[in-house]
C-alpha cells in the first residue's frame, strides 16, 4: 500500500478538482448576506405565504401550530427555526411575519403538510429546518449510516484477519517452562492484574 | 509598548521566517548549529508575538482609537474587562491571540522535550515555526490588529453586547488553547513521519498534548454551551451550529486517539490509526476556524467573517497534501504485527469505540458540509438544521454510551464468559431497574429512557470499579474507605481520573435526555397579572407581573419586566428579564438590542424567562421554558473537566520511583566512597 512521490503527486493531481471549491464557496458567501443571528436582520427576505381559506374552522391546537413552526426555518439569516426566532428575538422581523402566515394557513384549514409545501413553493426547500427525505438529500441522511457500516465491515473484517496469527499460534506446541507451579501461578496473576 | 508591539509583529514575522528556513535547512541536512538557530528564532519569535499582544492589549485598555481594531470593538465607557477580552472580540486580535497561543506552546513543547525527544526537534521546530509563519504572515498582511485608522474618532464602536458576559471571557481563550493544542502532537507526527522515527517514542510525548488539548477543548465546549444558554436566549445550549460543530470535531478525534492509544501501548497495534487521528485533529481545527472565520456556511457565532478564511482554506489543503504525502510514503513503516486472541476483548471494543467517536465526527462533518455540497450538485439551497443530526447522532451517542460502560470492564486480550457475567450481571440489572424505573414515572420518549437506562448501567459499572479497588487497598494495606479511595484515584490517574470522565458523559447525557420534557409557554401580562402554568414534574407555578421598568446602567438602556415567582403556593423569588440597548459615550445606540435571560435555577430544572416585547402599556411579551435539568450539563462539564485534570496530571509514581532508586543507591554511594 506504500506509494511513491512519484504516486503520490498521480493521486494528488487527480483531486484537483477541489480547486473549484473556493470559487463555489465564494460565489454561495455573496449570496449569503448576513447570515447570523448577531447582524442586523435582512426585513427584505421576507415574502408573503398566503393561500384562500379553504375552510372556517382552524386545522390545528396552538400546540400543534408551534411545533409545526418548529419545522419551518426562520429566513432572517439566523439559524432558528420561527417559533424559537420569533419567541426569542424581537428584533426579527421576518419571524412575527412568516408566524402570521402560519396563523392565517392554519385558520384557513390548511393542514401541516399543505402549509409546509406552500412555505417550500415560496421560499423553496431550505425553509425546512431539515432537508426532506428524497432524491438527493438521501445521501445527506444515509451516508454516515453507510460510512459507520463500511466502516464497521471494516473493523470487523480486521479484527478477523489479526485474530488468525493468535489462534495459529495456539496450535504450536508450548516450549517447556522450567517454573514451579507456584510460580507459574504468580507469573498468571501477575499477566492478568496487568490485563485489568 | 503599543509601537514596541506593534514592531514586534514584524519581527515576530521573521523570526519565524528564519526559524522555518534556518530549521528545515538544519534538519535536512543534518547541520546543528542552524538547528539549534531555528530553535534560538523559535525562542525569540514567542518573546516578539508577547510583546506584540501586550501591545494590543494596552491599546485596548488605553482606549487608542486611532487603530481600527480597538475602534471597532471597544467604546471608551466599555467596563476594562470587556477591554481586555476584546482582544478575541474581532478577527484581528483572534489571530495575534492564537499566534500567542501557539507560540507559547511551541516554546514550552520545544523547551520540555528538547532532552526527551532528541531525534524529532530537528523536525518539530521547523513545523512549529511554519504554522506559527502562517499566522504571523495572516495577522500582518490579512487581518492587522495594529492597522491605522486615517482619522482618530472621538469614540469606538462598541462591543457585542452578546460578548460582553463572563462566559466569553472564558469561552474562546480556553477553544483556542484546545485548538491550538493540536498543533504540537501534529509537529511530532510529521517528525516522526519524516524521520521515519514511528515506535511508542513519539506518542509518549504526543498523549500529554492531546490531553491539554481535549481538557481546554472540553472546558471551551462546555462554557461556549453555557454562554450560548444565557446570552442567545432561544432557551437550549447546543443548536447543532456550524460553529459549535467545528468545535467539536477536534474533540470527537482527541477523544478517538486518547483510547485507541492505550491499544498501541498495550499492544503495539493501530499505529497507522493513531497517526491519522493525531493529524486529523489539527486539521479539523483548521478546517474549524475556516469556518468560522469565512463565513461560507451561516452560524450564530461567527463573529469575524473576512476573506481570511480563505487563507485558512489555503494552508488547510496544504497541510492535508503534506499530511497525506507522509502518510502515504511511509505506510509501510507504521505496519505493526497485529495478533488479536478474542474478539471480546478490550482492544476490540476499543476499536468499536473508535469507530462510533470517527462515525459521529463524520455524521456531523457531512451534515455541516451538506448544504454546500447539494448547492453544489443541483443547485438547491437547503437547511441542515437540529432534527437531522439528533436523528443521526442520538442512536449513535446512545451506541456510544454503551461502549463506555462495556469497554473498561473487559478484559485484555480476551475475556472469559465468567468474567464477563462476573463483571456485567450487576450493571446490567441496574440498568434494567432505572429504565422500568422511569418508564413507572410516566417517561414515555424512546430515546430518553434508553438514555436513562444505559446511564445507569454506565455509572454501575464505574462504581463497581471504584469499589473493587478501594476494598482491595482496604484489605491489602488496611487502610481506610476515603484514604483508599484518594489513594486509589492519586496512583492510579490515567485509569480513575479516565472513570471519572466517564462519570461525568454519564450525567450529560442524562442532561440531554431531560430535553425531551421541556415545556416551552408564550405569555403576555400587563403589570399587576398573572400567570398559572404546571411544570414537567407537575408542580404549579404562578407568575405575577410587576410590571415593565426602563433605566440606564452604564453603557446600556435596559427594559426589564419582574416576575413574582411561587411554586405550589410558597414564593420562590423574582425573575427578572432584560432588554438591554447598548449605548455610546455620546449616547448614541450601538448594535442591536440584545436579550438578557431571566433565569430561575434549580438541581431539577431552570424557568427560563425571555422578554420578547414590550407594549407602551406597561405589557410584556415573554417565553417561559421549564428547562429540566440543564445544571446537570454543567455538573457533567465540571466532573469531565476534573476527571481530565486527574489524567492529565503528572504521575506521582515516577517520581516516587525515582526517590526509591535515589535512596537504595546512597547506601551503596556511600559505602564506595568509603572503599576508596
Amino acid at each position: 500500500m506504500t506509494m511513491d512521490r512519484r504516486q503520490f503527486l498521480g493521486r494528488l493531481a487527480a483531486s484537483v478538482a477541489v480547486a473549484a471549491l473556493p470559487a463555489r464557496l465564494a460565489a454561495q458567501q455573496a449570496t449569503q448576506g448576513t447570515g447570523a443571528a448577531n447582524v442586523p436582520m435582512d426585513e427584505g427576505r421576507y415574502r408573503p405565504v398566503r393561500l384562500p381559506a379553504k375552510s372556517s374552522t382552524p386545522s390545528m391546537t396552538t400546540d400543534a401550530r408551534d411545533a409545526l413552526e418548529h419545522r419551518i426555518h426562520c429566513m432572517c439569516g439566523c439559524n432558528l427555526d420561527v417559533y424559537t426566532c420569533r419567541t426569542t428575538d424581537f428584533t426579527c422581523p421576518v419571524s412575527p411575519a412568516m408566524h402570521r402566515d402560519v396563523m392565517a394557513l392554519v385558520a384557513g384549514g390548511y393542514s401541516a403538510q399543505e402549509i409546509i409545501d406552500a412555505f417550500v413553493n415560496v421560499y423553496g426547500e431550505r425553509v425546512l429546518m431539515e432537508p426532506k427525505k428524497e432524491g438527493f438529500n438521501l445521501a445527506g441522511y444515509l451516508a454516515p449510516f453507510v460510512a459507520l457500516g463500511a466502516g464497521g465491515g471494516l473493523v470487523i473484517a480486521l479484527l478477523r484477519r489479526w485474530r488468525r496469527p493468535a489462534a495459529d499460534a495456539a496450535t504450536v506446541e508450548p516450549l517447556p517452562v522450567d517454573a514451579t507451579p507456584e510460580e507459574l501461578a504468580k507469573l498468571e496473576a501477575l499477566l492478568k492484574r496487568d490485563d485489568q | 509598548m503599543i509601537l514596541i508591539g506593534e514592531l514586534s509583529l514584524w519581527v515576530a514575522l521573521l523570526m519565524a521566517a528564519w526559524g522555518t528556513t534556518a530549521g528545515f535547512a538544519g534538519a535536512y541536512t543534518g547541520r546543528t548549529e542552524l538547528q539549534a538557530s531555528g530553535e534560538r528564532a523559535l525562542y525569540a519569535m514567542c518573546g516578539f508575538i508577547v510583546l506584540a499582544s501586550l501591545g494590543l492589549w494596552t491599546a485596548l485598555v488605553t482606549s487608542d482609537f486611532s487603530f481600527r481594531f480597538v475602534a471597532s470593538f471597544t467604546s471608551a465607557n466599555l467596563p476594562t474587562p470587556y477591554k481586555l477580552t476584546a482582544f478575541w472580540a474581532g478577527q484581528a486580535g483572534s489571530l495575534l491571540f492564537w499566534a500567542l497561543i501557539l507560540s507559547l506552546y511551541s516554546a514550552i513543547a520545544v523547551y520540555t522535550g528538547r532532552k526527551s525527544n532528541r531525534e524529532l526537534m530537528p523536525w518539530v521546530v521547523p513545523t512549529l515555526s511554519a504554522i506559527a509563519l502562517f499566522f504571523i504572515l495572516t495577522l500582518c498582511f490579512g487581518a492587522n490588529p495594529y492597522e491605522r485608522l486615517d482619522f482618530i474618532p472621538l469614540d469606538g464602536r462598541g462591543m457585542n453586547p452578546q460578548l460582553q458576559n463572563p462566559g466569553m471571557a472564558a469561552h474562546p481563550p480556553n477553544l483556542y488553547l484546545g485548538y491550538v493544542a493540536t498543533a504540537i502532537p501534529f509537529a511530532y507526527a510529521v517528525a516522526a513521519l519524516i524521520t521515519r522515527r514511528l515506535d511508542n517514542e513519539w506518542l509518549t510525548s504526543v498523549r500529554r498534548w492531546v490531553l491539554v488539548a481535549w481538557f481546554f477543548n472540553t472546558v471551551g465546549i462546555i462554557i461556549g454551551m453555557w454562554w450560548a444558554y444565557v446570552e442567545l436566549g432561544w432557551g437550549g445550549y447546543w443548536a447543532w451550529d456550524p460553529v459549535e460543530n467545528a468545535s467539536f470535531l477536534p474533540w470527537l478525534v482527541n477523544t478517538a486517539f486518547l483510547h485507541s492509544i492505550m491499544v498501541q501501548e498495550k499492544r503495539g497495534m493501530l499505529r497507522k490509526w493513531n497517526v491519522t487521528l493525531v493529524v486529523s485533529a489539527f486539521l479539523l481545527a483548521i478546517l474549524g476556524t475556516f469556518i468560522t472565520r469565512s463565513g461560507v456556511i451561516s452560524s450564530v457565532h461567527a463573529f469575524a467573517q473576512s476573506s481570511v478564511g480563505y487563507w485558512f482554506l489555503a494552508f488547510l489543503v496544504l497541510a492535508i497534501a503534506v499530511s497525506a504525502y507522509l502518510v502515504a510514503t511511509r505506510l509501510r513503516d507504521l505496519e505493526a504485527r497485529a495478533e488479536l486472541e478474542s474478539m471480546v476483548s478490550r482492544e476490540a471494543s476499543f476499536l468499536f469505540n473508535n469507530l462510533l467517536l470517527v462515525g459521529i465526527a463524520f455524521s456531523i462533518l457531512w451534515g455541516t458540509l451538506f448544504p454546500i455540497l447539494s448547492e453544489a450538485v443541483r443547485g438547491t439551497k437547503i437547511t441542515v438544521g437540529p432534527p437531522f443530526f439528533n436523528q443521526v447522532n442520538i442512536p449513535l451517542g446512545l451506541a456510544l454510551l454503551a461502549l463506555t460502560g462495556i469497554g473498561p470492564l473487559i478484559a485484555w486480550r480476551r475475556a472469559s464468559v465468567p468474567n464477563l457475567k462476573r463483571q456485567f450481571t450487576g450493571p446490567v440489572v441496574i440498568g434494567i431497574v432505572v429504565g422500568a424505573l422511569v418508564v413507572a414515572l410516566g417517561m414515555r420518549a424512546v430515546h430518553a429512557i434508553i438514555a436513562y437506562a444505559l446511564g445507569g448501567f454506565v455509572l454501575a459499572t464505574i462504581i463497581q470499579e471504584f469499589q473493587k479497588g478501594i476494598v482491595a487497598r482496604h484489605r491489602m494495606y488496611g487502610e481506610s474507605f476515603p484514604v483508599a479511595l484518594f489513594r486509589l484515584v492519586v496512583r492510579n490517574r490515567r485509569r480513575y481520573g479516565g472513570y471519572i470522565v466517564h462519570v461525568g458523559v454519564v450525567v450529560l447525557f442524562a442532561a440531554f435526555a431531560g430535553l425531551a420534557f421541556k415545556k416551552e409557554l408564550d405569555v403576555t401580562l400587563k403589570g399587576g397579572q398573572s400567570y398559572e402554568a404546571v411544570d414537567p414534574y407537575g408542580n404549579h407555578w404562578r407568575f405575577v407581573s410587576q410590571g415593565v421598568s426602563q433605566y440606564e446602567e452604564l453603557n446600556r438602556l435596559t427594559t426589564a419586566v419582574l416576575l413574582e415567582t411561587w411554586r405550589n403556593g410558597k414564593h420562590v423569588g423574582v425573575i427578572k428579564s432584560e432588554k438591554r440597548q447598548y449605548i455610546d459615550s455620546n449616547k448614541n445606540f450601538t448594535f442591536e438590542p440584545s436579550t438578557e435571560v431571566g433565569i430561575m435555577s434549580g438541581l431539577r430544572q431552570d424557568v427560563y424567562v425571555v422578554l420578547a416585547g414590550t407594549t407602551g402599556d406597561d405589557t410584556a411579551e415573554m417565553r417561559i421554558t421549564f428547562n429540566p435539568l440543564v445544571w446537570w450539563v454543567w455538573y457533567g462539564g465540571l466532573i469531565m473537566a476534573i476527571g481530565g485534570l486527574i489524567v492529565t496530571w503528572p504521575q506521582a509514581e515516577r517520581r516516587k520511583a525515582q526517590a526509591g532508586y535515589a535512596t537504595v543507591l546512597e547506601p551503596q554511594h556511600e559505602r564506595a566512597r568509603a572503599g576508596a
